[in-house]
């Protein structure tokens, strides 16, 4: 894995499970090449074992803006003419509009220094999905805060302030475009306060990750039948209408005409009745069993096939090169699967499927 | 338009109430400006402002880009049209203003409303171009106060209400910025001369004094109630009557006026004065007049640096004053001039063409009744007392022969008058003699302790060439008889101030409280023209002598200007980042215990908690146990439990100061203490 650390939008670097291997680069290029090695000069405030980036003085970047440029200019054009006609109230209003230039950078900087920023990884999306992360701003001293950004996210994001000892939590959306764990190691917090003069930005690490699901296949072929007992196909139309075989609670997405509305009447909650069960309905989502040449391609038919058969309420198990996960149904197989999906290697995938 | 507007993102819309402060403050700098402005440029500048006001409210009103596009043709036509010209200090102020109120008609993003209040710092110091009283600069600096808050409320993220937060925030950069500008402002490195001229000083015409005297310029100047410049002496002042202060000095007359003539006037002079006595000591802040000539007591003996002390006692600068000049300069009140060379002495002989016969024949009968030309010139002056001289501001016209008409016909003129025909007379007599142009008096202001010298204080009077006194002072008007002062027409003319040789007394209580406070005001402005206005390389050297620096100039200010600067941002910045550390009153009551602890060799480990560290210390003195269990309780219910209570964090501060444990005793054999200690 020569390019697992490849910076993905600069700050996200992917795990080194799911690489695309289409998206392999031939050779580094030079602009990447130069790109890494000044991302790696740049500062970064270090996270401690709370998991909480402390920004220091030193790890605080700062430019002044376009607008700053102009202001400058302003300032300077305004001094040499006072300096030229001796016009001492020009010179006075010039070197106060330049001191509130000066005063206004440092109060930049200060905006940042000391800004506690940690991040919190967020629940597993499909790939194509935008994943969320949350990140906590927090001011530890007694002087307010103000128009702090998080760059880089999918959205722009409203500035935040924040009131002496307050904390934030904002929501940091991130495109995903392949499967496997998003990392967000890096996390860019600007500010513009107090004059838009000056930008100042500091770069914190982080530690969090979302695992994102491959993005399922449109349709996929019917996943192989359990071995020897084939007197049923594997209609998914079919369940439910056996046995009884019990009551679990309802969630989302049931059925409503499987509530037990007597229980719902005892006061008892909105419960399911269950049918089914039956040992025929076992099926294999197998790798071999598919034909399609392109790894991720097989992968994203897998992921169809197991979300149709959790949807489907069956007994279901996964074979993938080198893993098996056993037969069993509900919600949690279903992450189970969807987890090793994600995550499976397509280093391993080369050996056995050609 | 509308489209652009909808693809803005979020935070670069602005507030309607921004737009509105921004385009207020944009006319309340504009304000002052107008009155200096031609008025076809202040009427298109209201214009544009009151489509903008209307477009606040009514949006729609808003100009599109062909019709600003045409309004900006308009305008710059319109500033050709005023002013001729689009550079210079009206042309270019015009085409400023005009630029940034078109540019107020296309305020879109919350970018424009920046780039049109940093463009108003222009307009600020353009304005100080004209006008740099201290009423005015305190009113820019509130719109300084206005632009910073633009800006502030401009880049937004602060909370809301967003005004109310934004306020602390600007006041807090102002007051820090304000140190920091003071120390610019005396440190920073002037220039002793421009380094390019766009010819601003064309743009107005001369003020005060005008080169040359004929009859009625003196008294157009005397109705303008404008100051001259102010003078403060060392030691006590002179008497008003000895306050005669000269500016420019006469020499040739023709038909109608007196003019400076070929003299070369402008050679120092080389003539020493063969007497000085009475040595005064004074200085003086001149209001620019855009002319060379600078005034002094008569009669000057040391001039200042920059200028020239000519051969007839005139002091000249080296440019014209555009800027209020200060200088120190000395003065003999009692003196004798060299005599002068002949050439000289004919010139001041030389008469206009249109002396009449009856001028000649007075001075024929002047001559025959005296013997010296002192008394002659004594003479000459008991003919403007005795005869029926009026002196009053409201001469009647003169004709062809002024000079003539005024001595026998209408007999009534002002000090141009007198000393005007005054000197014709005396060079008809044979006596050398030329006319000085200048003030006299002054009103003392007793707060600020100096004099003002008014534009109304303006004079003429006459020096004679006497063998062996030299040049003497004649003031023919002095001569006339007080009752033929015409002080109606003065205090009309005047208004509030008349000078004293008018005698016009005002008694009453208002218009004492009145003066008063005028006097007050004066002292203010004339405090603000000294510490401020004139503040310069000149003052900066006088700092760099007193520090003993004076020998490395502009580098030693630039140095020192360098290290106030970073002494002040450095205090600032410890003023931000120094933070009183608020130590938590349980924290300190266990940091104590542990101290004490300590003491007794039961040192707590970095990584004991509070807890584990009393169980240890139970173990090792179980005489403490109690004690300790119970502080340490306090202190866990007063540093984590949520809301502490305050008799809580009481009662812990009582029993950690209470507790002071002791060595272990030595009943304790040394195996005891070892096992305990372990």
């Amino acid at each position: 894995m020569t390019f697992g650390r490849r910076l993905h939008r600069f700050r996200l670097t992917r795990g080194t499970a799911g690489k695309h291997p289409g998206a392999r680069l031939r050779g580094a290029s030079l602009r990447s090449a130069v790109k890494r090695i000044f991302n790696g000069l740049l500062r970064r405030a270090p996270m401690d074992k709370d998991g909480v980036a402390r920004i220091a003085a030193r790890q605080i970047y700062i430019l002044p803006t376009s607008i700053g440029m102009l202001y400058a200019t302003t300032v300077f054009v305004m001094l040499l003419g006072s300096l030229n006609y001796q016009n001492n109230i020009g010179l006075l209003f010039a070197f106060f509009m330049a001191s509130v230039g000066l005063v206004a950078m440092h109060h930049c900087w200060y905006n940042l220094l000391g800004l506690a920023i940690s991040v919190r990884s967020g629940p597993a999306v499909f790939d194509g999905a935008a994943a969320l992360f949350e990140v906590t701003l927090s001011n530890e001293r007694s002087h307010a805060r103000y128009d702090l950004r998080l760059k880089g996210g999918l959205d722009a994001s409203t500035p935040v302030a924040l009131d002496a000892h307050d904390q934030r939590g904002i929501a940091f959306a991130q495109p995903t475009s392949r499967r496997g764990l998003l990392w967000l190691t890096d996390l860019e917090v600007e500010t513009r306060h107090p004059m838009h003069l000056f930008r100042a930005w500091c770069y914190a690490r982080g530690q969090a990750s979302v695992l994102v699901y491959p993005r399922p296949a449109v349709a996929a072929p019917s996943p192989v039948q359990s071995s020897g007992d084939t007197h049923r196909p594997a209609a998914r139309t079919g369940e439910g209408a056996d046995d009884y075989i019990g009551s679990r609670e309802y969630r989302s997405g049931d059925s409503t005409r499987h509530l037990d509305w007597k229980a719902f009447a005892r006061e008892r909650g909105l419960v399911v009745k269950q049918f089914g069960g039956d040992d025929g309905l076992e099926v294999w989502i197998d790798w071999r069993a598919l034909s399609t040449p392109d790894p991720e391609e097989r992968i994203r038919l897998l992921t169809r096939q197991v979300l149709d058969a959790g949807a489907a309420n069956l007994r279901f198990g996964m074979r993938l090169p080198g893993t098996e996960i056993g037969l069993a149904s509900g919600a949690d197989q279903m992450q189970h699967c969807l987890r090793e999906l994600a995550l499976f290697d397509d280093g391993q995938t080369k050996a056995p499927s050609h | 338009m509308m489209a652009k507007q909808k693809l803005l993102p979020i935070d670069e819309q602005p507030e309607r109430y921004q737009t509105l402060a921004l385009v207020l403050t944009v006319s309340a700098a504009y304000l002052p400006l107008a009155s200096h402005l031609n008025w076809r440029v202040s009427a298109f500048v209201a214009l544009v402002l009151i489509l903008r006001f209307a477009a606040v409210r009514w949006p729609a009103a808003a100009p599109g880009r062909w019709l600003l596009l045409a309004l900006t043709l308009v305008g710059v036509a319109n500033c050709l049209l005023a002013n001729h010209t689009l550079v210079g200090k009206l042309g270019g102020t015009s085409l400023l203003v005009t630029m940034l109120a078109l540019k107020l008609l296309e305020l879109r993003a919350r970018r424009d409303h920046r780039i049109s209040a940093i463009a108003l710092c222009f307009v600020v110091v353009v304005q100080f171009l004209f006008d740099q009283g201290i009423g005015l600069t305190l009113y820019f600096g509130g719109i300084a106060f206005m632009i910073v808050a633009l800006l502030v409320d401009l880049n937004g993220g602060i909370g809301s209400p967003p005004i109310r937060r934004a306020m602390p925030v600007v006041l807090r950069i102002c007051l820090q910025a304000l140190p920091l500008t003071i120390v610019l402002f005396a440190l920073f490195p002037r220039l002793t001369s421009p380094l390019w001229s766009l010819g601003f000083d064309q743009d107005r015409a001369t003020m005060g004094m005008s080169e040359s005297m004929e009859p009625g310029s003196i008294s157009e100047l005397v109705i303008n109630g404008d100051l001259a410049f102010r003078a403060r002496f060392d030691q006590r002042p002179p008497r008003p009557d000895q306050l005669y202060w000269r500016g420019l000095v006469l020499w040739e007359v023709d038909n109608r006026k007196w003019s400076p003539g070929r003299v070369n006037q402008y050679q120092p002079a080389d003539s020493e004065l063969t007497r000085a006595a009475e040595r005064i000591d004074y200085e003086i802040v001149l209001e620019p007049s855009r002319q060379r000539w600078m005034f002094s007591l008569d009669l000057p003996i040391e001039h200042p640096p920059n200028t020239v002390l000519s051969r007839d006692f005139q002091l000249l600068s080296d440019r014209p004053i555009t800027t209020a000049r200060r200088y120190r300069l000395s003065s003999a009140l009692d003196f004798r001039t060299a005599v002068p060379a002949d050439a000289e002495r004919r010139y001041a002989l030389r008469l206009p063409d249109n002396t009449s016969e009856r001028m000649i024949a007075l001075v024929k009968q002047w001559q025959l009744e005296t013997d010296s030309d002192w008394a002659l010139v004594q003479k000459g002056l008991d003919f403007f007392n005795r005869e029926e001289f009026h002196y009053t501001l409201l001469p009647p016209k003169l004709g062809a022969n002024p000079w003539d008409e005024f001595l026998f016909l209408t007999r009534s003129g002002f000090c141009e008058h007198y000393a005007g025909s005054f000197a014709v007379l005396m060079r008809i007599a044979g006596l050398p003699s030329r006319v000085v142009l200048g003030y006299l008096g002054g009103e003392l202001n007793r707060i600020g302790g100096y004099h003002l010298i008014w534009q109304s204080d303006a004079h003429a009077w006459v020096e004679v060439m006497i063998a062996g006194r030299g040049w003497v002072r004649v003031d023919p008007t002095s001569a006339v008889a007080p009752s033929r002062v015409d002080n109606r027409g003065a205090s009309r003319l005047l208004g509030t101030y008349a000078p004293a040789r008018f005698h016009i007394d005002s008694t009453g209580v208002l218009a004492n409280t009145i003066r008063h406070l005028r006097l007050l005001a004066d002292s203010i402005d004339a405090a603000w023209q000294r510490s401020v206005l004139d503040y310069s390389a000149a003052e900066q050297t006088r700092l760099l002598d007193r520090l003993g620096l004076a020998d490395y100039g502009e580098f030693a200010l630039a140095g020192i200007m360098v290290a106030a600067v970073t002494v002040v941002m450095g205090l600032i910045l410890f003023g931000l980042v120094h933070q009183p550390v608020a130590i938590d009153p349980a924290t300190r009551c266990f940091a104590l215990l542990c101290r004490r602890l300590a003491a007794v060799g039961l040192v707590r480990h970095a990584h004991e908690g509070p807890l584990d560290f009393a169980a240890r210390v139970a173990v090792a003195r179980p005489d403490f146990a109690l004690r300790v269990n119970a502080i340490v309780a306090l202190y866990i219910r007063g540093r984590y439990m949520p809301n502490p209570t305050v008799a809580d964090v009481q009662r812990l501060s009582q029993l950690v100061k209470a507790f002071v444990p002791r060595k272990p005793r030595r009943s304790f054999s040394n195996a005891k203490c070892r096992k305990y200690f372990a």
